[in-house]
């Protein structure tokens, strides 16, 4: 006790750690002499080998047991999310502001959406080619590949099909005018859809995407309200069921997501509105409030018109 | 009168400014001794009677002046200081500063606007409570044991007879004051320090302050310069046994000599208990191993690229996530659980800490009186018929008796039982012989037991024998008689019994009776009783010799006119009866105790205000000086050569009184300690109670100190482990003690030291149990900052891993039985045997840690490759997955993950690996129930408490997982059920692991290899 409870001085302690750290009376290092380190060095290292070894065992096992085309499971994935160009972030999510005078202010937005669409110009896709099951009406399924050199096909999305919004004819999109182009993808989910009867023709299932806009006054939370004059490209505003399902990016590398285009021709100016464009059908979920992008995507959108109000 | 009484107050009022003034010197004991200077001149100068006593304004002023006449209750640590100190225990600043490290964090954080989460400001919150809501147990704990501690106070206020303006009357004893007169009787508490003036026949309990169990006498003489050893000064709080005396109140209240003492107690400092050390040096461990980790990840993140801010935050990271939460709570549970029991056993514990303390003591310095013996002077030993006969002393009479079939027995018997004048107090039938109350000094009372046991009805027979007249014990003839006529109407004889001192009594006998025969008491026959009475007496008893004579009835018919005074009756030539001898006899647990004492190798000193001899004797009878062992004076005898001769080396033993000890310097003392094993030391002051401990603890012992008087208080303080008696003891000593045995019983210390180590082995295990699990905590986050995956483990899920699952599992290792008998084991070397040692951490967390921060990993990558994240992809993914403004993640089939997604897949990494922690900690309680034995040797369902712990982590982990609404609220997500399998082969591989270490320990125990210290 005695031992434990003496005052000894700060040098004294140093002193004392200095002896720890090598004692030249044993020969001691940090306690142990040199032999020992190496021992039990030895010990650590043929330990974490060996553990190593398990471990790699154990990932090897769970590799072995997963399939190469689709994952085992999608738990976290019972609804695509939905998201859109051009995606800019404001303080509490998606914002589009841009002045239509000011060309600097939606310049970026342009590029954005034109760069989003480079890929789907005819010439990108020239491994496509399209089939008789690229037709809109059903899925497109086909058989799981045998082996990891066969590719499964996948239908081609050409820019054209978002009309006013390809930014083929208009390369603005709308924006100077004030009638500014979306574009709204759905996220790649495998095996999408794969409740649903295959082949089925029943409504509810039609991978349709309608725009339900809300109209939010300043964000003043007010009764949804219909906006008028909206375009959707491809004209039904419909992602075509046949390209699904996805059958992940090994079976089919050259699989293109369905684009809509969304054109607001009428937007109030000088506003904040808050849109929400949600993706209508069965088995997708939109109201999950943890998951803002899930089965629809919201944004808020001002343009402002400099002019307008001066005059 | 008038003029005398002018006089009187004159004297009076001098003599008390001259009290007064002593009183302001500093030693009490010079105080004392000068007034009882100045009253002895009073005394004999003055012719009158000292029976006025003060006038009543004079007392009023002085009471005004000095206060009343009681002891202030030492000043008790306010309420607040103990509950702050139960705030600022080592693990309790830790958690501090961990929690200003987390607001740190938060704060840069927050002013970086760099704030994706609470988990900083949550984690501090949560370290605040733990500390506080543990302070809180621990101070409802000790305010528990000390109310049990109040409840022992005793609250009748004491009432004590004075004179005053010349009236006597009865006064609540703390309205006295300096210069009172007062009067004492039998059976009063001496209500202050008190200068006896007159006495008859007052004899005084002095064991409160002194340790003394024999009555000190006390008359108006002064006998000796020491206040304490004078006949002429009785002492505040010693009891008056018998007779009656006045006297003047020369101290009050805390001035006494016993408030004297009491006040001693409060300036030894406590010493810091084993277990607080061992803590301290568990967070230095703790701490150094979390800056080393800190910074050595500070420097990997700074050379990996990280801002320098960032860095700073996983730093602060790393040394909080060290941070072991749920050993605090643990570690209060643990000796709270210890405490309890030990409450049932009788040991009321007042600091929980001491609990632990008790096991790791190596020396017991225990009083005499009281706590080894019964306190209580019973008939041991009778020597009649040249034989030694042994009575029975225990407890409960339930040992053997001695043939009474003998003549000789009937006419001792009758000695003993007429020639006594002690009586039992009305209204005890009930109540067994024993334990029954007796008005009478020890001896008597201990020959009233022994006859009423021996012989039936005392009362009723000494009614059979009328008594004619008596002549009391004084201390000139050293003998006590009386005359009886006798039992037969037609037998006219009278019959004179008489005890007293035994050579007294032997030279006042002609004959001696033997078998019922009176023989002529021949030098044989003086011979015989010689060593009869040195045996006894060497044993430390105290030795009555008993004689009696039938008188003629025609010399003395009926009706003769006895004269005490004149002595008109034969008082030599009697028959000799026999001899009775009395000691305060040990209890009948205390050898059994002692014995396993030593071989739990804790030395148990005898410590005792007593003489040498009775010391020397109880100390040889229970154990503590051991059969066969000599001290140097018993060598020096059996070889009859001169004590300066014998070489101290031999004589195991040593009784070393109070007066050789004063002339001893301290490394003398310390010497003698190391030499004899066994030691006792006899007539010792309080101050020198101190000294003895002082020198144990300088000698690195571990001492746990008993008593009960005031006069322990000091020493209880300045010991490791203060013990005081529950019914015996003083408040005083129960407030400077650490534990109190509400049974007096030493065999309950006996159980506390069984308990106490038990809790440190068991607390050992607890403690590795919960260090475990840092590692699989930490790793986590180390990989998340080096290799950049997804964070496999969040901070909430490891504050429910800290705080809820794993608590009830290692709280249960404090149930786990011993695997060995610890107590046939030697205390722990405080130095060398430390709760948490570097093998301990080492293998904890470095082998098994290691092991189970693979399995979580396993179960992270499973759970992350199955929902589409395979591992490659994973490494690198981190500034990907975290953006809340990525919504199109791809893992590894193509699939896009929105950020949500992202985070309900990393809630359920969580989980996994969690669950992963679950198992392998199950697997971890398991192998933590043994040190060395293996499991199944210890049995896997003996201990039920773990088993329900076990069901209860796994019921517990299980709600976390699959309530609804976990996932928002705790980050819990419902998993597939086989990813609980997933860590099930790690959890097995550790269990092999330690088994076949346990193995290595068990074959080569000692071995360098196999350390054994985990």
């Amino acid at each position: 006790m005695a031992a434990l409870k003496e005052k000894r001085t700060c040098a004294q302690r140093c002193e004392d750690f200095g002896y720890f750290v090598w004692n030249p009376d044993t020969k001691q290092l940090l306690g142990r002499t040199l032999d020992k380190w190496v021992y039990i060095s030895l010990y650590y290292v043929a330990f974490y080998i060996v553990m190593s070894g398990l471990f790699v065992l154990a990932l090897y096992v769970l590799l072995s047991t997963l399939s190469p085309y689709t994952p085992t499971y999608r738990d976290r994935l019972q609804s695509p999310g939905v998201v859109m160009r051009p995606n800019t972030y404001g303080d509490e999510g998606l914002l589009i502001v841009y002045e239509v005078n000011k060309p600097d202010s939606y310049t970026p937005l342009i590029h954005t959406l034109q760069n989003y669409l480079t890929p789907y110009n005819r010439t990108e896709q020239h491994a496509h080619y399209e089939n008789e099951h690229c037709n809109g009406n059903k899925y497109f399924t086909q058989n799981e590949p045998k082996d990891p050199e066969q590719k499964l096909l996948s239908c081609p999305f050409y820019r054209s099909s978002l009309g006013k919004c390809s930014g083929m004819d208009n390369s603005t999109f709308g924006y100077p005018d004030g009638q500014p182009c979306i574009i709204i993808k759905m996220n790649r989910v495998t095996s999408s859809f794969r409740h649903c009867p295959i082949l089925s023709t029943a409504p509810v299932c039609q991978g349709r995407l309608l725009v339900n806009v809300y109209f939010l006054f300043f964000k003043q939370k007010g009764e949804p309200k219909n906006l008028h004059n909206i375009e959707y490209f491809p004209p039904n505003g419909t992602f075509d069921l046949h390209y699904f399902p996805y059958y992940g990016k090994i079976a089919q590398p050259s699989y293109m997501n369905p684009l809509v285009a969304v054109k607001f021709n009428s937007l109030e100016k000088n506003k904040l509105l808050k849109i929400e464009c949600r993706v209508v059908a069965d088995k997708i979920s939109a109201d999950n409030i943890h998951d803002p992008y899930e089965g629809k995507v919201e944004f808020e959108i001002e343009i402002k018109n400099g002019t307008a109000v001066n005059k | 009168a008038a003029s005398s009484n002018f006089v009187w107050h004159n004297k009076w009022f001098s003599c008390f400014k001259r009290i007064e003034l002593t009183q302001q010197s500093k030693s009490c004991f010079h105080h004392v001794t000068v007034c009882n200077h100045v009253l002895d001149e009073l005394y004999s100068a003055s012719h009158f009677h000292l029976t006025q006593g003060m006038s009543s304004t004079l007392a009023a002023q002085v009471l005004e002046r000095d206060g009343a006449n009681e002891l202030k209750p030492p000043k008790g640590t306010p309420e607040y200081v103990k509950f702050a100190r139960q705030l600022a225990g080592g693990l309790q600043c830790l958690m501090w500063v961990a929690a200003v490290i987390c607001f740190i964090a938060f704060g840069i954080q927050f002013a970086q606007e760099d704030l994706t989460s609470y988990d900083n400001l949550y984690l501090a919150i949560t370290l605040i409570a733990v500390v506080v809501v543990t302070g809180c147990f621990g101070y409802y704990q000790e305010f528990k044991s000390t109310n049990i501690i109040a409840s022992f106070k005793n609250l009748v206020p004491q009432k004590a007879t004075v004179f005053r303006d010349g009236q006597k009357s009865q006064i609540n004893a703390n309205q006295l004051v300096v210069g009172d007169l007062v009067e004492i009787k039998g059976g009063d508490r001496v209500p202050a320090d008190v200068r006896i003036i007159t006495a008859q026949g007052c004899k005084v309990d002095n064991s409160s302050l002194t340790g003394e169990s024999e009555p000190q006498s006390k008359g108006p003489e002064c006998t000796h310069e020491n206040p304490l050893e004078t006949r002429n000064i009785a002492f505040f709080s010693t009891t008056c046994l018998e007779g009656i005396a006045t006297g003047i109140i020369i101290n009050t209240g805390d001035r006494t000599i016993i408030g004297r003492i009491a006040s001693l107690a409060s300036g030894v400092g406590n010493e810091k208990t084993p277990i607080a050390i061992e803590i301290e040096h568990f967070v230095d461990i703790i701490a150094g191993l979390a800056i080393f980790f800190g910074a050595t990840f500070f420097v990997v993140a700074m050379v990996i690229g990280y801002q320098f801010l960032k860095a700073m935050i996983f730093f602060m990271a790393i040394v909080v996530a060290y941070v072991p939460e749920g050993l605090l709570a643990t570690v209060t549970v643990c000796l709270s659980l210890t405490a309890k029991r030990l409450a049932k056993k009788n040991c009321v514990v007042k600091n929980l800490e001491a609990v632990e303390t008790l096991g790791s003591t190596s020396v017991i310095c225990s009083d005499k009186t009281g706590t080894l013996t019964q306190n209580r002077m019973t008939v041991s030993h009778l020597w009649f018929d040249n034989h030694i006969h042994s009575a029975d002393t225990t407890e409960d009479q339930s040992g053997q008796s001695f043939d009474q079939s003998s003549e000789t027995w009937r006419a001792l018997g009758r000695v003993a039982g007429l020639c006594n004048r002690a009586v039992f107090k009305p209204g005890q039938e009930e109540i067994p012989i024993p334990k029954r109350e007796v008005i009478g000094d020890a001896s008597e009372t201990a020959l009233l037991k022994f006859t009423e046991l021996t012989i039936g009805n005392v009362i009723d027979y000494r009614g059979r024998f009328k008594k004619i007249c008596e002549v009391p014990f004084n201390s000139t003839n050293k003998f006590q008689l009386s005359i009886h006529e006798l039992e037969d109407p037609l037998d006219l004889r009278y019959l004179l019994v008489m005890k007293g001192a035994p050579e007294r009594i032997l030279e006042r006998c002609s004959t001696i009776m033997i078998k019922g025969q009176e023989l002529p008491l021949d030098e044989q026959w003086k011979e015989a009783f010689q060593t009869a009475y040195m045996d006894l007496g060497s044993l430390g008893e105290r030795v009555l010799g008993f004689c009696h004579i039938f008188m003629n009835e025609k010399e003395y018919p009926r009706g003769y006119n006895f004269d005490t005074d004149e002595m008109n009756f034969p008082t030599s030539g009697l028959c000799f009866a026999g001899l009775i001898s009395m000691i305060d006899p040990p209890r009948a647990t205390v050898p059994d105790a002692v014995m396993k004492c030593r071989t739990a190798g804790i030395r148990v000193i005898m410590v005792t205000g007593d003489h040498p001899i009775t010391a020397k004797a109880i100390a040889a009878n229970v154990g503590i000086i051991s059969e066969g062992s000599e001290t140097v004076e018993d060598i020096a005898t059996r070889l009859r050569i001169p004590v300066e001769q014998v070489n101290r080396g031999d004589a195991r033993a040593c009784v070393i009184n109070g007066g050789q000890l004063k002339d001893m310097t301290s490394d003398e003392l310390d010497d003698a300690l190391r030499a004899h094993p066994e030691m006792v030391f006899a007539r010792t002051s309080p101050q020198q109670k101190l000294i003895i401990v002082e020198s144990c603890q300088r000698l690195g012992s571990i001492v746990a100190v008993t008593g009960d008087g005031v006069n322990d208080s000091p020493a209880l303080k300045k010991a490791d482990i203060g013990i005081a008696m529950g019914i015996a003891g003083s408040d005083a000593a129960k407030n400077a003690a650490d534990m109190i045995l509400l049974d007096d019983n030493f065999a309950s210390i006996v159980t506390g030291v069984e308990q106490g180590r038990l809790i440190f082995d068991n607390l050992k295990k607890s403690i590795a149990y919960t260090l475990t699990k840092n590692i699989p905590e930490l790793t986590p986050y180390l990989i998340y900052i080096t290799v950049s995956v997804p964070l496999p483990l969040g901070c909430i899920t490891i504050l429910f891993i800290e705080l809820a699952t794993d608590i009830f599992p290692s709280v249960s290792l404090a149930y786990e039985k011993a695997e060995s008998d610890i107590m046939h084991l030697k205390p722990r070397n405080p130095k060398r045997d430390r709760l948490v040692n570097e093998a301990l951490a080492v293998y904890s967390y470095f082998q098994i840690g290691a092991i189970q921060s693979f399995a979580g990993f396993t179960d992270y990558f499973t759970a992350m490759a199955q929902e589409g994240w395979l591992p490659l992809l994973c490494v690198g993914l981190r500034s990907q997955w975290e953006n809340p403004h990525n919504q199109e993640v791809q893992d590894s089939y193509g699939q896009e993950w929105t950020y949500s997604q992202r985070l309900y897949q990393e809630y359920t990494c969580y989980t996994v690996f969690f669950v992963s922690i679950e198992i392998c900690q199950i697997s971890d309680v398991l192998i933590r129930k043994t040190r060395r034995l293996s499991v199944f040797q210890q049995g896997f369902f003996r201990n039920k408490v773990l088993v329900t712990a076990i069901v209860f982590q796994l019921l517990l982990g299980n709600f976390l997982c699959y309530c609804p609404g976990m996932p928002n609220i705790f980050n819990f997500m419902p998993i597939r059920v086989q990813w609980w399998f997933v860590p099930v082969p790690f959890g097995i591989l550790i269990f092999v692991y330690d088994e076949i270490r346990k193995l290595g320990v068990r074959r080569h125990p000692g071995s360098k290899y196999c350390p054994n210290g985990i």
